[in-house]
């Protein structure tokens, strides 16, 4: 009876929710069914999605790029989250807002530095010559290379905090125990720290890999002619072509995807945390 | 008693969320409004605004030319810029009733806008400057509508064609294929838009570039150009930045941005090739419901004065609609910027495409890009 | 237990930071760079920092972007705190039904959320206004305050609220002395984070926002068809330059206040 009264507290964000997500998108929801030509309702949108091959291949990049961000983003952010949480005193604070400041400054232009610095004749281009390490033109640019060190520069931060806030609050008590009844160090850290740091992985992993599905700001400037994702797709139905049904339904197919892949990483987080 | 004292944090919290956003939102707000109204003092509110859908820093958008305006009709320009054409074609759709006074559609949208019923049509003999415009402008058939009224009125002109550097391509490219060219191999930018990409291509092929015979053929040329790029430029800024730092040799682009470049230093050239560019006219227009159409029209007449024009087009702008205008700037320049005769004769416009058209196009490019 | 850092500690941590600070540092150089084009090589210049002193509308673009951005990072964090402590009395099932609602607007492509807000609004018949850009700022960064929040709170137990309650203690005063203590550094930085997104967040505002009023993100997106000038760098080196110092000052005050509010508990 208390329990049930206590979920009232979920209330004011589910009503914001309502009012400005799911029924906005409802309505977004019904154009994808809509036929760009006579408005009738329609699965053309979708048939033309999984019946063209080439927006298929593109999902199946974009979500490998995405895996992978998210990847290399865990093996970054873990071991600085786990230094930040158990062995930094004062320092650890000021650290993690070091790693949060970078995101005071827009999107585009720190994708525009990023240009800058990766172009043949850049900064690092001209850094390399300097030490003699490469004659002309390091071709990282304008590569997938460079879009994934975009992106991973764009998301791990928040990885960072997530994992950070899981693993400060457990206590150091638990890895004395563990140590002191003779497991190795590896096997405190399977068996102890990352189960209980396992809340704190999968909020970090579903906050790269989502938004990660769908950008397109990193993907269009670092990647050039290897650039084209389904982030782009989308974008390009919305203000290029006036396309709205068949970006939403691409949209749509995303969303289902995303919701397929966090339960298939929440299962596997908890057969972990179980184990 | 504890449910009492629960209910009571939950509603407090709301309200304090509540206060919160009542007053920061009437910050902001006010604080906009002081921004739009540059010297802002407690008379501008009851001065009339007008609200241009406008591009950024394109030079209608001028601050001393739209100052001037002010001035002289006491009233408050507000502009609000647009991402796209197709992006303006949503914010008319979407705007209600005296949202938007004037905008600046180009003709691939136009006739979508005119038959969506979205604009108003103008009365031409109201604009003072209707007669200074070159012949083949007041008759553009893409401002015309099915009623024979003209709904929009042609503002400036200019091309997409080749810009290249002018310190490692000596000799200025006499055909569009220099940029389907071996030669200039990861030294070419080409723009990366559906409607550009296909046109060019068409027009390398010697295709209409607007009713492309061979699209097989323009897909198999973009796949094989595809190998030669740098990149695929979206934005001005993309490319104007890569060229600076002279990563490109020729390019697909504007004439206007390119002239622009050239005043500030760059050695950038621009050549409308011998087999063609591709053309494009921006337009005012009113839509239907603005509630301020006088007032609009006279902005729209300002801005296509001889003055307005001559001092745009010479700051290295796109190229005037007023004849007057054009005959007034230097020869040499109008060359350099492609704005002379002899260019305007070997453009193509480009016209309206319907949804299918679009469709089929952009998908030809998708696919080149997602290869 | 060794409370040292390891020398590999150490470079993990430098490698780090310098991956993360090159676009900025870039980013800061640039703005003093001559060349509008951000062109090398290098030549100093201070001539895009008097260019921005006049330039009231970026400036003004700027606060309102701080506004908006502090507005929905306190919302998004009251709003995800009660949503996360609500959300464990939930039946397993409706829980998960929630929370794939509370995802969804990070994975819908936020330029969708956008327009979608904006057809509700015109379909409801009512004209833009900050409230609707404020809302949809909101709904776009909670995630971001929910998935901090949930790192922390999933490894709280929730047998020491009810032992609190058991022995008496009002819902508040349990919250105070015992689930604020715990989830307090999460609230802040799950806030923050929402803060950032909305600070930074071009497509809703976007879409909502009425005529004439920009953020910083609109006045950057709009000018890139011709291209940004490196004053928007010189604004942003001035946005980080002061965050620095809020931040550090912000630090100080609050390791007092939480230390004096908890009784000297870290």
């Amino acid at each position: 009876m208390k329990a049930n009264k206590k979920q009232v507290m979920t209330w004011p964000a589910m009503l914001v929710l309502l009012c400005f997500t799911l029924f906005p998108l409802l309505i977004m929801f019904t154009t994808s069914f809509r036929s760009d030509s006579t408005g009738a309702l329609t699965m053309e949108n979708y048939h033309k999605f999984f019946s063209n091959f080439m927006y298929i291949k593109l999902t199946g990049s974009t979500l490998l790029m995405s895996l992978l961000v998210t990847v290399i983003s865990l093996v970054i952010a873990y071991p600085l989250a786990y230094i930040m949480a158990k062995k930094l005193k004062g320092l650890k604070n000021v650290i993690l807002v070091l790693t949060i400041i970078p995101f005071f400054t827009n999107q585009l232009v720190r994708v525009y530095s990023w240009l800058i610095f990766l172009q043949d004749g850049g900064i690092l281009n001209r850094l390399f010559m300097s030490f003699g390490l490469a004659e002309n033109g390091l071709g990282i640019l304008y590569t997938r290379a460079a879009v994934v060190i975009g992106l991973t520069h764009a998301f791990f931060p928040y990885m960072v905090v997530t994992i950070y806030m899981a693993l400060e609050r457990m206590d150091d008590s638990l890895i004395e125990a563990s140590m002191s009844l003779g497991a190795s160090k590896f096997t405190t850290f399977k068996d102890v720290i990352f189960p209980i740091s396992m809340p704190g992985v999968m909020s970090g992993v579903t906050i790269v890999f989502v938004p990660c599905l769908g950008s397109f700001v990193e993907p269009r400037i670092l990647g050039g002619v290897n650039g084209t994702v389904i982030g782009t797709v989308i974008e390009d139905q919305f203000f290029q072509l006036y396309g709205w049904n068949f970006g939403a339904a691409i949209a749509f197919v995303l969303f289902a995807m995303v919701l397929i892949f966090m339960g298939a990483f929440g299962a596997l987080g908890r057969r972990w945390e179980t184990e | 008693m504890k449910k009492g004292s629960f209910k009571k944090l939950f509603i407090g919290a709301l309200a304090v969320a509540v206060m919160f956003s009542m007053s920061a939102c009437g910050n902001a707000t006010g604080t906009a409004d002081g921004s739009a109204s540059k010297d802002s003092s407690a008379s501008d509110s009851g001065k009339t605004k007008l609200y241009v859908v406008n591009w950024k820093d394109y030079g209608s958008d001028d601050k001393d030319l739209i100052k001037k305006f002010e001035e002289e009709n006491d009233c408050e320009i507000v502009n609000t810029y647009m991402q796209s054409e197709d992006d303006l074609l949503t914010k008319l759709k979407t705007s209600s009733a005296g949202e938007i006074d004037v905008c600046l559609p180009n003709c691939t949208i136009l006739p979508a806008a005119i038959k969506a019923d979205l604009l108003e049509p103008v009365d031409t003999s109201k604009l003072t400057n209707f007669n200074s415009l070159f012949d083949r402008f007041k008759t553009q058939k893409e401002c015309l509508g099915d009623d024979g009224q003209m709904y929009a009125v042609p503002l400036v002109w200019g091309s997409t064609a080749v810009a290249y550097n002018t310190d490692t391509v000596k000799e200025a490219p006499t055909s569009i294929k220099c940029l389907f060219d071996e030669q200039y191999k990861g030294k070419i930018a080409f723009r990366d838009d559906y409607n550009d990409a296909v046109m060019a291509a068409a027009l390398a092929l010697g295709q209409d570039a607007n009713n492309p015979s061979d699209m097989d053929a323009i897909k198999d040329l973009l796949l094989k150009q595809k190998e030669l790029n740098k990149t695929y430029w979206q934005t001005g800024d993309e490319f104007s930045k890569l060229f600076a730092s002279g990563q490109i040799d020729v390019g697909l682009m504007w004439s206007g941005q390119s002239a622009t470049m050239a005043k500030d230093g760059e050695h950038i050239g621009y050549v409308v090739p011998e087999d063609g560019g591709i053309g494009w006219v921006d337009n005012f227009a009113i839509p239907k419901n603005s509630k301020n159409k006088e007032l609009a029209l006279k902005f729209i007449d300002y801005m296509i004065s001889k003055d307005v024009q001559y001092k745009w087009a010479s700051q290295g702008g796109p190229a005037p609609a007023n004849k007057e205008a054009a005959a007034a700037i230097d020869p040499d320049y109008a060359k350099s910027a492609a704005m002379d005769e002899e260019s305007l004769n070997r453009l193509t416009f480009m016209e309206y495409r319907d949804d299918k058209t679009k469709q089929e196009w952009n998908d030809l490019w998708t696919s080149v890009k997602a290869s | 237990m060794n409370k040292k850092t390891g020398i590999l500690g150490k470079i993990l941590i430098i490698c780090v930071l310098l991956y993360l600070y090159v676009p900025i540092v870039v980013l800061m150089l640039l703005s003093f760079n001559e060349s509008r084009y951000n062109s090398l090589p290098f030549k100093f210049t201070t001539h895009w920092y008097q260019e921005l002193a006049a330039d009231a509308e970026l400036i003004n673009s700027a606060k309102n972007s701080l506004l908006l951005a502090l507005l929905t990072g306190i919302v998004c964090m009251v709003l995800a705190t009660f949503f996360i402590l609500g959300q464990r009395y939930l039946s397993k099932r409706t829980s998960g039904i929630f929370n794939s609602l509370v995802m969804m607007p990070m994975s819908i492509p936020w330029l969708i959320i956008g327009l979608s807000i904006l057809l509700m609004v015109r379909f409801m018949g009512f004209s833009k206004s900050m409230f609707f850009v404020a809302m949809g700022h909101i709904v776009i960064s909670l995630p971001y305050s929910l998935l901090v929040l949930r790192a922390r709170v999933s490894s709280l137990d929730k047998s020491l609220e009810e032992m609190s309650a058991s022995l008496g203690a009002t819902p508040w005063t349990t919250f105070r002395r015992v689930t604020f203590p715990a989830i307090a550094p999460a609230m802040l930085a799950g806030g923050f984070l929402s803060f950032l997104i909305s600070f930074d967040n071009f497509p809703i505002s976007y879409f909502l926002m009425p005529n004439g009023i920009f953020t910083l993100p609109i006045e950057i997106q709009s000018s890139i068809k011709f291209g940004f000038t490196p004053e928007i760098n010189a604004i942003s080196t001035i946005i980080i330059g002061i965050s620095l110092v809020v931040l550090a000052l912000v630090g100080i005050i609050m390791r007092s206040n939480i230390k004096a509010m908890l009784g000297g508990e870290e």
